[in-house]
């Protein structure tokens, strides 16, 4: 620690080099942090689905639609306590470029299984008085400015629905107590859509309440056997499997991301290990000088390490505190397919250390050039 | 440009390390560059490709998608016996009534499920889209549950390989056949009969109808035909148009993705490469004070020492070119949006892409160059020729 103000004086001694290295290791772990929390952001809703729900979907495929009379059959399978339903609407607000999820409910059940949406009585109990009622989530209320009382039409996106526009009033507002449940979403009243659907009792998907995690699997295969061979086969998961099924529609995102990052770190490397190269080329003499005052060539090693994980260090909390202020959902309107972004304090700490790790690789080789200088040689140079 | 090649130039090789790190910093992120946008080009080109000039796609008024579509079976007659539609040899309207829909079978790479297209066609396919051709097994038999797999949904799928059995839509299917599409996004598809698919699927019509047309100038009296006839409430739109737009959403998102990441980026590289010419600059204080007394003027010094910059990220840049050339031509998958389900395809690493990687090399040198260049030349001859 003694060495710290040797260090810093050192640091000082080319204003400018220590600023543009600094700034050049804060940009690299900004740019970490920023697609760290973009991973992070798509795996939040896998990551959070809760244990004791099942999800029931047609076999082949999430677009196949099923009829209302699964749901007894559902419910009535040992180990299911509660059961929920929801479909696809697909409308337009407005724009086919204002994307957001609606989702045609079965409201009260699936208010009961999504304790994640979070509502006051008085708005729930609104909600679901009004047929033509529906709920939005803070974030997508925050995007298109939507208020308690507002009413909204979709446009029908999908023929089964007919083709008259859907209106609907806004009955509340909520958010979201987990990232199960995004606050990007709409959600309304199945009869609603059922109504006006030229395929009546159709339903997307059944979402199940189970007692015992443990047992998912086993009433998950029970369900299925009860429609096997029916006309409409289904296909049971974990709703953790159903979420990450949905991340894996991006392709390969962690390999993509992690590639860049390697970039990212490997091109900052070049750069701060360069610049410490360069300084202590230009401090030959100087630490020829401090060697033979005494100095050990162990000292010398560690100074210049040090100045490189320190310039390195300050660089890395530049970087993070730069991606928490950026990358958060009330500065940052990512939009579309992409769930909200923030950057965690467990991605700060990686992304710390990561800079720590530059700073000593980045250190290592000049320190060791110059803990080795022979005196008598250094001495002789001229520049 | 005497001065430039054997002095810049050549001094550049003098401090190997220093250089090789600068230019080896730029690669990194020109290679991030390239192989973001190669991306974007791959599945564009593929989409694109899937569109031929000659030929329309006719939906439901206001569907921008297949999947969003309905064209009541009734209609179909009425839209192929139009004049503008071309005929095969046995005097047919080359059209072809499809049906697309997403099937759940599990990935190769990872056993999860995906979304697979799988399309009912007409009998005409086959010569509406002139660029499919089989390289394995026949087409499949109309009115039999027969079925044709693209060459990349082979590779990306399991148990679609030839004389497989496949379950879907309460129905097994036989693959009887892998076409190739001129890497079109037909190559990730499933084709069968129309007429047996839909009431697998539990449809009761189509939803868009392909047709050739006898001359691509054919296509606006065709849609004026179209849109002229009070039964029909569809449009017709140039299939190429069309899939350019369903590749529009996906581009664009990582293009802007790809631009952003490689922009800031390309500022820490950039503050390297100013690094190194500061330094480049300090050490030859003597020198260029030497070069000012010899009479070269100032502007010729900041050209030379920006020359040098640009050349030392140009290599950097060819570097990085280099670095992202393996990924060319490799497959990858991500959902088209458009239609929800799952299309393959491969890098795509043009010409021109590379140019605009060396181009942007060209532009990162240039700015980090060009403060240190105008030190360079600003330096007073006198006190520049004392320095030691």
């Amino acid at each position: 620690m003694k060495f710290l103000g040797l260090i810093l004086k050192s640091a000082r001694r080319s204003k400018r080099r220590t600023a543009l290295t600094v700034l050049s290791v804060a940009i690299a772990i900004f740019l970490f942090a920023s697609l760290r929390a973009v991973l992070d952001g798509f795996n939040a809703a896998t990551e959070a689905s809760s244990a004791t729900r099942i999800v029931t979907q047609r076999s082949t495929s999430l677009f196949f639609s099923m009829p209302t009379s699964h749901a007894d059959l559902i419910r009535n399978t040992p180990g299911v306590q509660d059961l929920t339903w929801a479909s696809w609407f697909g409308g337009i607000y407005k724009d086919p470029q204002n994307f957001f999820a609606q989702f045609a409910v079965e409201p009260e059940s699936y208010l009961r299984l999504y304790p994640e949406i979070q509502l006051t009585p008085a708005e729930r109990a609104a909600f679901l008085e009004d047929r033509t009622g529906c709920i939005v989530g803070d974030g997508l209320a925050k995007r298109y400015g939507f208020k308690v009382g507002d009413k909204m039409t979709l446009r029908v996106g999908i023929p089964t629905y007919g083709t008259q526009d859907f209106d609907f009033n806004i009955r509340a507002i909520y958010h979201s107590a987990g990232a199960a449940v995004d606050n990007q979403s709409m959600m309304f009243h199945w009869k609603y859509a059922d109504e006006r659907s030229l395929r009546k009792g159709q339903v997307g998907w059944y979402v199940a309440q189970i007692s015992n995690p443990d047992r998912a699997a086993q009433i998950a295969g029970d369900i299925d056997r009860k429609f096997a061979n029916s006309p409409n086969e289904t296909k049971t998961e974990t709703e953790q499997a159903f979420q990450s099924s949905f991340v894996s529609m991006f392709g390969n995102l962690n390999l993509l991301l992690g590639s860049i990052m390697v970039a990212v770190v490997i091109s900052t490397l070049f750069v701060s290990a360069n610049t410490m190269a360069m300084s202590v080329r230009e401090r030959t003499t100087e630490i020829a000088v401090m060697r033979t005052l005494g100095f050990q060539s162990g000292t010398v090693f560690l100074l210049i390490a040090g100045e490189a994980l320190l310039m390195s260090l300050i660089g890395g909390a530049l970087g993070v505190l730069l991606a928490r202020a950026i990358v958060n959902p009330d500065f940052l309107q990512a939009g579309t397919f992409v769930p909200e972004l923030r950057v965690h304090a467990s991605n700060l700490a990686v992304a710390l250390s990561l800079s720590a790790v530059i700073g000593v690789l980045a250190g290592a080789i000049p320190a060791t050039m110059a803990s080795r200088l022979k005196i008598v040689d250094a001495l002789r140079r001229i520049a | 440009m005497g001065l430039i090649a054997s002095y810049n130039l050549r001094s550049m090789t003098v401090r190997k390390g220093t250089a090789a790190m600068t230019a080896g910093g730029i690669a990194m992120v020109v290679a991030v560059f390239v192989m973001t946008l190669a991306i974007a080009q791959g599945f564009r080109a593929t989409l694109v490709a899937s569109g031929s000039p000659q030929n329309a796609i006719v939906l439901r008024k206001g569907a921008t998608a297949e999947t969003l579509s309905a064209v009541p079976r009734t209609d179909v007659p009425l839209v192929e016996t139009l004049p503008q539609v071309a005929r095969g040899a046995d005097r047919k309207p080359l059209a072809s009534p499809e049906l697309l829909v997403a099937i759940a079978l599990p990935r190769i790479s990872d056993s999860q499920p995906a979304n697979v297209p799988a399309r009912g066609v007409g009998p005409q396919a086959f010569d509406v889209r002139d660029t499919l051709k089989i390289v394995e097994g026949r087409r499949f038999a109309p009115g039999t549950r027969e079925i044709n797999v693209g060459r990349l949904a082979v590779g990306r799928f399991k148990g679609l390989t030839l004389g497989s059995d496949v379950t879907f839509g309460n129905a097994t299917w036989h693959v009887v056949g892998i076409f190739t599409a001129e890497d079109a996004s037909f190559e990730s598809e499933v084709w069968g009969d129309v007429d047996l698919m839909m009431p697998a699927f539990q449809r009761t019509g189509y939803q868009s109808i392909t047709v050739k047309l006898a001359a691509p100038s054919m296509f606006d009296s065709f849609k004026a035909a179209v849109e002229a006839d009070p039964r029909l409430y569809l449009a017709p739109e140039r299939e190429q148009v069309y899939y350019a737009d369903q590749s529009k959403a996906m581009t664009t998102v990582i293009r802007v993705f790809g631009t952003f990441v490689t922009l800031i980026l390309s500022v820490g590289a950039m503050f390297g490469a100013m690094n190194t010419m500061y330094a480049a600059v300090a050490y030859r204080t003597r020198e260029i004070g030497t070069l000012r007394a010899l009479g070269f003027s100032q502007l010729r010094i900041v050209t030379a020492f920006l020359v040098e910059s640009i050349a030392l990220a140009l290599v950097g840049g060819v570097i990085g070119c280099i670095l992202a050339l393996p990924v060319h031509g490799l497959s990858t998958g991500t959902t088209n949006f458009a239609s929800f389900s799952e299309v393959a395809f491969k890098f795509r690493i043009t010409p021109a892409l590379l140019a605009g990687g060396l181009l942007f090399a060209g532009l990162m040198g240039a700015a980090g160059g060009l403060l240190p260049a105008i030190r360079a030349a600003r330096i007073p001859v006198a006190r520049a020729l004392r320095e030691i």
